[in-house]
């Protein structure tokens, strides 16, 4: 066997240690108070949680009431806000493990969450409605839900409600897909906040579902929520709420929002929700088109590209690791090879972003996000290199080796440029299928294509149209790379007859 | 005039299966030596072991001044591999099959050694390629891939470019054996020019009566030793009753 010099193989693995951690050092400073500098606060928000936190349809800025109620905190405390966009599931994570410094989401005030959070004073009272069907007239009280399915997000208390009740739970992302499922009859009910389904219902014009009742006429608290380690934040929080609500500001926001005062209790009844987008389907699709493209220019096309190289990189590393005949190598490679095409991206990638983190590795989303996307590129690269490496006959390495080649030189210049032309066309549907899976990125919070057709479909409930439009950029995408394919391949081939 | 190769005791087992048990021999610079013998006689396997190809169980191997000791190896990784190296460094050679390299041109396949790997000036390692291309024949197809020659053409690009690394030894291996039989005359012509000018040959061959025209010496393998060394009277009147019936075998076939 071919005995490589073991400098040549730590090359790719030490290229790699340094690009990946490059980034471990660059995240966000963690919010600190420097001198006269503004503290940074890092707020998590949904953006799809129309009308409390949503992008507005003409600008495309980030706002809603808890936006703009934290924004008036953050100018009353002296913060210097910075906004973080995810999936209401992943803001709860993203507290504990430090990436964020508070979350303004309408997080109701349950025991058990104040078990592991701190809350400011509440900034709204509302209650739960439960949402069903036009059609459906048979569940109009808490009660009605036992033995039914309603479609929850699963960290919201709206979803502990529902399975008191004695529900079956489908959880979904967020409010929106839940009504989804419940126009199709795969759901019964939703459970949810009387503001937000009074905004679904002015949004979308919607005449297929109701509110079918009260979700028991508990009074439920709305506050920020913080980690216990930073109670200095949250008593800032609450003397900037108290001097909001001292000198009306809070009362304004409220009414500019919903034509009542919910931030006090028993304010919620008479709400006047106006629609919080108005626009028709084509105008979404139209506003959205652009920030789809950014986020395909900013998210998806760099994640492909450092994600590819490190993974070539990785695999061909892997590849010769196997190839090397030490046993400590080959089997470091192949516990590596089984374990990355042996489980899931999706859960590949909440190991790196939500668990390493409970280890002290910290990462941004972006480096997260390209650390495990290169992980699984050299996954499967590994074995394409590895066969493509054993096609290359063993004479060439003896005619290489009797000109005075070392191991390094001889795979440089004879042996890997003719498995690159075996390893093309395999390694093409390796880029492809990295390309789409670019889109799992959205969920730790990379902004990249996908994650704006969502943002918007959560806003305006427009689900087909953006997520045509994502799907066609992404075939767009996928179809010029294709084309590149054929050139490529043809000019590896140029010397075969 | 001391001897240019000298081989002594070489033993090379494969498994349970001993191939060399035990071979010397010696070659004065400028001779042409002719290894024969049936198939499984350990022809190869000793062309092999004189460029370390495979590498011998025990015996010496010295060409030049390059000497390695199989028994007794230089101690340590670093040592063994800088006497391999140097010992590697005296020969070229021409397999079988070719092994050029086919995504380079032919040009490029004369420079790999020089250039990249001894660090000679380009411009004269092109020149001295072009040179020897001439030699074999193949003046004009410098830029042409292997792919595009004929079985002939690429055996003579692979003596080239054995050549074009300066050795002291061209090591043969069978060059003819994979050829069709109307392109064996022309790679068997450039080395018998090879041998007229005074190269030093080691061929590995069955072509008995290209032997008998250009050998200066012939070494008959049978079972792992040397059956019979001698000049070329060794193909025509031999003394040994094996290498007799092997002659009379590969004759008549022949």
């Amino acid at each position: 066997m071919v005995v490589p010099s073991v400098r040549l193989l730590l090359l790719p693995l030490v290229v790699c240690g340094v690009l990946l951690g490059l980034p471990l050092g660059l995240g966000p400073a963690a919010a600190t108070v420097d001198g006269d500098q503004p503290r940074v606060v890092r707020v998590g928000t949904e953006g799809v949680y129309p009308p409390f936190s949503y992008r507005d349809p003409e600008s495309n800025e980030l706002t809603g009431f808890d936006v703009d109620v934290v924004r008036a905190v953050a100018e009353e405390a002296g913060w210097d806000l910075r906004f973080t966009e995810a999936p209401f599931d992943a803001l709860f994570p993203a507290l504990d493990t430090g990436r964020l410094d508070v979350i303004a989401n309408q997080v109701t005030v349950t025991p058990e969450r104040e078990a592991r959070y701190l809350f400011s004073t509440p900034y709204t009272y509302s209650r739960g409605v439960i949402v069903t069907a036009s059609d459906t007239d048979d569940i109009t009280t808490l009660e009605d839900l036992e033995g039914r399915t309603t479609a929850q997000t699963a960290s919201s208390n709206w979803a502990a409600v529902a399975k008191d009740a004695g529900a079956e739970i489908d959880y979904v992302q967020d409010f929106g897909p839940g009504v989804e499922l419940l126009v199709q009859g795969r759901v019964d009910a939703i459970v949810n906040d009387n503001i937000a389904v009074l905004d679904y219902l002015a949004t979308s014009g919607s005449d297929e579902v109701k509110i079918a009742g009260p979700a028991g006429d508990e009074v439920l608290a709305q506050a920020l929520a913080f980690t216990k380690a930073d109670a200095e934040l949250r008593q800032e929080a609450d003397d900037a709420l108290a001097a909001l609500r001292e000198d009306g500001t809070l009362e304004q926001i409220s009414e500019d929002y919903f034509g009542a005062d919910v931030t006090v209790e028993g304010g919620t009844t008479d709400v006047d929700v106006e629609a919080s987008d108005t626009r028709t389907r084509s105008e979404v699709v139209q506003d959205t088109a652009w920030p789809m493209f950014v986020g395909l220019l900013r998210g998806t096309v760099p994640l492909t590209l450092a994600s590819f190289v490190l993974g070539l990189a990785l695999g061909l590393a892997a590849a010769l690791a196997r190839l090397s005949g030490i046993r400590l190598l080959d089997w470091t490679a192949r516990v590596y090879i089984s374990v990355i095409r042996g489980t899931p991206l999706l859960v590949q990638l909440f190991i790196v972003f939500f668990g390493l983190p409970q280890l002290g590795v910290d990462l941004d989303p972006y480096p997260a996000a390209i650390i495990a996307l290169s992980l699984n590129v050299g996954g499967y690269a590994a074995e394409i290199l590895r066969a493509a490496i054993l096609s290359v006959p063993r004479g060439q390495y003896e005619a290489a080796t009797v000109i005075g080649m070392d191991y390094g030189r001889s795979m440089r210049r004879i042996v890997l440029p003719q498995a690159a032309r075996i390893a093309v066309p395999p390694l093409s549907n390796t880029l492809l299928s990295l390309i789409k899976d670019t889109s799992l990125a959205s969920l730790v919070l990379v902004p990249e294509l996908f994650r704006e057709a969502q943002v918007t479909a959560g806003a305006t409930f427009e689900y087909l149209p953006l997520y045509a439009l994502a799907a066609l950029y992404f075939w767009v995408v996928c179809y010029l790379v294709s084309l590149a394919q054929g050139p490529l391949e043809r000019r590896l081939s140029r010397y075969v007859a | 005039m001391s001897e240019l190769i000298e081989v002594h005791g070489l033993e090379k087992s494969f498994a349970e299966q001993r191939v060399l048990r035990g071979v010397d021999f010696t070659a004065t610079a400028g001779t042409a030596t002719a290894v024969l013998g049936p198939s499984g006689s350990g022809k190869t396997t000793l062309l092999r072991s004189l460029n370390v190809l495979e590498a011998p169980d025990a015996g010496t191997v010295r060409i030049g001044d390059a000497r390695l000791n199989f028994a007794d190896p230089p101690a340590g990784k670093a040592a063994y591999r800088r006497a391999v190296k140097a010992l590697r460094a005296r020969s070229g050679m021409v397999f079988q099959s070719h092994h050029l390299f086919p995504h380079k041109t032919v040009l490029q396949n004369l420079l790999e050694g020089p250039v990249h790997v001894q660090g000679r000036d380009r411009e004269e390692a092109t020149e001295d390629a072009r040179a020897l291309l001439a030699q074999v024949g193949l003046a004009g197809r410098e830029d042409a891939y292997p792919s595009q020659l004929s079985g002939g053409q690429q055996q003579r690009v692979g003596i080239a470019r054995a050549l074009a690394l300066r050795p002291e030894v061209l090591l043969l291996d069978e060059p003819t054996s994979a050829l069709d039989p109307e392109l064996v005359g022309e790679v068997l012509d450039v080395v018998r020019d090879l041998a007229e000018q005074g190269w030093t040959l080691v061929i590995v061959t069955h072509e008995v009566r290209f032997a008998r025209d250009v050998a200066d010496q012939v070494l008959f393998l049978d079972g792992g030793r040397v059956a019979e060394r001698g000049g070329a009277e060794v193909l025509t009147d031999p003394r040994e009753e094996r290498t007799r019936r092997f002659l009379s075998r590969v004759l008549d076939a022949g």
